[in-house]
């Protein structure tokens, strides 16, 4: 461990006004491409590309580092006030996010989600800081067989998000399985479904499928009811600024859960080929499954919020770890990001470790100040974006309608993607109102594709014998006691039949 | 009566707005750019190759073009056809221009669905870059080169984009010219054949050149063949192949790195504007600006212009039966 290097690098950023410069304009443009649904961080970062091209490479990087890491800070907002997710990672924090403004506690999630995007970004950096040497063991070890049982670990936690019936939960979460199918198939070339349209050869996209199995439902729901997203009779008496700093409080409240769930987050970007949406979704349910009370969980229970969101921006310091020292990009936005480091004259690669380690010691910096910046930015608008709760719904639908659409039609510029994001706000609106679970459609609907696309690649590799390498071994056991532990709890608190109870039971 | 005041509110509204829009009239005297927008439709998402490409020559392009902006549409889907269809159904008035893979060619020729054009019908502005392919194979790997390659028992584990593919129809051609003994795996998007390679699941990838930069430079692996480019150093696939059959299927595989980065306009359009956007093509990637920021972006240069890349193209096209047949073949072998 370099100290002085690391610490230099933290005077370069700091100690120079241009530098914080870029990074209080960059935090905010960042969490303005995450807060609108659908425009998210890659287009943002391929649209200030050309301006970065003529800055240094320490400036140029900074700058983009910064952005980069808040988007889903500010894709946080939306998600919780109106339940359009900005980005498809922040899906899952609609769950818990929305119920709570609702509950007239916006203010409240607004703050959590704010102080876990910030503590798990600055995890995320530390965790980047400490795997450092141990990098390509790590990396190397996650094969298409530990992906698999990864995926399929992934799905035992939809037990965790089916609330009340396992049932529903499970036949939510196939039906989005069936969802994802939808496409060509990548090992043997055939259409599945697509009903002979081009559109439908890639697949459906997970920003439509989320924001009509989430969004419109809700906007439905409220036409339909009348009245403001909080339905508190009157305001909690902390709202605003107090409710901001008590969600903030309530981050470092659940420290255990925060920081595990920030490791969990990181380390899941760290793999490229996973996926940063599958990070915040098995957060959520590691943090419903390690609760003591798990019924509180998709009602409005800030844990819900904090989890997701610590993941969301830890991630992206973990995939930091495979751009810039394999020159894999750990996940979408990566890529692009590795395309500008090498425009800035920035050579990603193992040779990095030996002769560019200052540029990754401002990257980490930056990551982490631009996680803190943003949640200082935050708590001083915070309190008028909580205000949004409690205007009328005939103002609120129409607006937020138009953002999901933009939102669905931004992500694949296809009108098609109109039609596929009304059938599917269709389907999650008839599912909100049986009252049957949705977040594991997204569960089954995210993480079908990599167990089917690992699955093939594990057994094209292996065969059947994949199942007995070390990493896949671990999984299975994973499994194994995770479901154990739900059939336990299920058990547990199963109510006593009648004819057993005493009379005080 | 209120109503009717509020129907006639909107008309005039409505009729205000239309009178506002631009027509796609002439702009009568006077350049027909002056004032309007250039769409250059790119059939990737943000980020990849072909993206790269169209941003660096689009903002030349507007050195010699007098339009007010050169706007980049990336319309991703389906492996470039809905690119490409989009492109072709565009209206031909000289404001839309697009690039995506030649790769289609394939399909074309197999008669693939989803190709819903003939690709000679399109207008050719030039390519920017020939697009040449190479094998590497990882260090972890037994076979060091070419010669252990065809002389290989059991068969080598290749690695390759999904089924259906351009470059996954490349390996078939490939393995069948020159009668490789292969397992090919496929479903590896982007890099993760490199992470693949280095974990020492697959031997080996058949896949654009550029693209295996880093994966070199970092010592993984290295070339053993390549397809449609000069290398030192690394044998040339046309010198190694052995038989007729392999010669020509060989021969497409090259026609086809030969086209690259290519760029091209929809059926129809005006020769005056076609002519214009040519020229401004042409002095773009001359410019010895771009040029230089191409080599710093890692983005190789061999440009060809206007009708000569329509040559290439429609020679690419121009296959007996029996070599298409061929092709099918080899594209239908593995399945």
């Amino acid at each position: 461990m370099d100290l002085t290097g690391i610490f230099d690098a933290l005077l370069t950023i700091v100690g120079s006004p241009y530098h914080l410069f870029l990074l209080a304009i960059a935090v905010p443009i960042g969490m303005f491409f995450g807060a609108i649904p659908g425009l998210g961080g890659k287009l943002g970062i391929v649209l200030v590309i050309p301006f970065v091209f003529g800055m240094d490479a320490t400036a140029g990087a900074l700058f983009l580092i910064a952005m980069h890491s808040v988007v889903h800070t500010g894709g946080s907002v939306p998600s919780i006030l109106f339940g359009v997710p900005g980005t498809g990672p922040d899906a899952a924090t609609i769950v818990d996010g929305l119920p709570m403004t609702k509950n007239g506690e916006a203010g409240r999630a607004l703050g959590a989600a704010f102080g876990a995007s910030g503590l798990g970004g600055v995890i995320g950096g530390l965790f980047l800081l400490a795997l450092l040497p141990l990098l390509r063991p790590i990396v190397l070890t996650f094969s298409p067989a530990e992906f698999f049982l990864l995926a399929l670990f992934g799905i035992t936690l939809i037990a965790m998000l089916s609330g009340d019936s396992l049932i529903k939960g499970l036949m939510v979460g196939f039906l989005g399985l069936m969802f994802a199918f939808v496409k060509l198939d990548p090992q043997t070339g055939i259409e599945r479904y697509t009903f002979g349209q081009l559109f439908l050869w890639d697949g459906i996209n997970v920003i439509p499928a989320v924001l009509g199995i989430f969004a419109i439902p809700e906007m439905i729901a409220l036409g339909a009811a009348g009245g403001s997203m909080a339905k508190a009779e009157k305001l909690e008496t902390s709202y605003g600024i107090a409710g901001v700093l008590r969600g903030i409080g309530d981050v470092f409240r659940h420290w255990a859960l925060s920081i595990r769930t920030s490791i969990i987050g990181a380390f899941i970007g760290m793999i490229p080929g996973l996926g940063g949406d599958a990070a915040s979704w098995i957060c959520y349910g590691h943090a419903a499954q390690s609760s003591k009370t798990p019924e509180r969980f998709g009602k409005g229970a800030v844990e819900g919020v904090i989890a997701p969101e610590t993941a969301n921006n830890s991630k992206e310091g973990g995939s930091l770890l495979p751009t810039l020292f394999f020159a894999v990009p750990g996940s979408s936005g990566m890529a692009i990001l590795l395309g500008a480091f090498i425009m800035l004259g920035i050579q990603p690669g193992p040779g990095l470790a030996l002769t560019g380690m200052e540029i990754v010691w401002v990257l980490i910096w930056g990551l982490m100040l631009a996680n803190i910046l943003a949640v200082i930015m935050f708590i001083i608008v915070a309190p008028g974006l909580g205000y949004l709760s409690y205007v009328r719904g005939n103002l609120l639908i129409p607006f937020v309608l138009v953002l999901t659409f933009l939102g669905a039609f931004l992500a694949v510029r296809a009108w098609e993607n109109l039609v596929l994001l009304s059938l599917l706000g269709t389907l999650g609106y008839f599912l909100k109102k049986y009252e049957w679970p949705r977040p594991p459609f997204v569960i089954g609907f995210i993480l079908g594709p990599i167990a089917e696309d690992s699955f093939h690649k594990a057994m094209s590799l292996w065969g059947p014998a994949f199942l007995l390498r070390p990493g896949a071994l671990v999984m299975i056991a994973l499994i194994v006691l995770t479901i154990g532990f739900y059939v336990f709890r299920l058990v547990k608190h199963k109510p006593k039949p009648e004819w057993l109870r005493d009379d005080d039971d | 009566m209120r109503a009717m005041r509020e129907y006639l509110l909107l008309i005039l509204a409505i009729v205000a707005l239309a009178a506002c829009s631009r027509g796609t009239g002439d702009a009568g005297d006077g350049n027909f750019y002056d004032g309007r927008n250039l769409s250059y439709i790119v059939a990737t998402d943000p980020g990849g190759g072909y993206d790269a490409y169209a941003r660096l020559i689009s903002r030349y392009m507007q050195d010699d073009l007098p339009v007010d902006n050169i706007i980049i549409k990336n319309v991703p889907g389906a492996g470039h056809l809905v690119g490409a269809n989009t492109l072709h159904r565009s209206r031909p008035d000289g404001l839309t221009v697009g690039t995506f893979n030649m790769g289609l060619i394939y399909g074309q020729l197999v008669g693939k669905a989803g190709m819903t054009f003939d690709l000679r019908e399109l207008e050719w502005i030039g390519k920017a870059a020939g697009e040449p392919r190479s094998i590497v194979v990882s260090e972890n790997c037994a076979i060091k080169n070419v010669d252990d390659l065809l002389a290989a028992g059991e068969a080598i584990k290749f690695g390759s984009a999904g089924l259906g593919s351009a470059s996954w129809s490349d390996m078939m051609l490939l393995a069948d010219a020159l009668d490789l003994s292969v397992e090919i795996v496929p479903g590896f998007e982007g890099n993760e054949g490199e992470m693949s390679m280095m974990r020492g699941e697959i031997c080996a990838i058949f896949g654009s050149t550029s693209s295996f930069k880093n994966f070199i430079d970092s010592g993984y692996g290295h070339l053993i063949l390549t397809v449609g480019g000069q290398i030192d150093g690394v044998p040339n696939a046309l010198d190694v192949v052995q038989t007729d059959r392999g010669r020509r299927l060989v021969a497409i595989i090259d026609a086809l790195a030969k086209l690259g980065r290519i760029t091209a306009a929809p059926p129809g359009t005006p020769p005056e504007r076609l002519e214009q956007v040519r020229a401004a093509y042409a002095a773009a990637l001359e410019n010895p600006e771009l040029q230089a920021e191409a080599e710093k972006l890692g983005l190789p240069l061999d440009p060809a212009y206007g009708d000569d890349v329509g040559r290439l193209v429609a020679n690419a096209l121009d296959q007996t039966p029996e070599t298409i047949a061929m092709i099918k073949t080899a594209i239908d072998n593995n399945n």
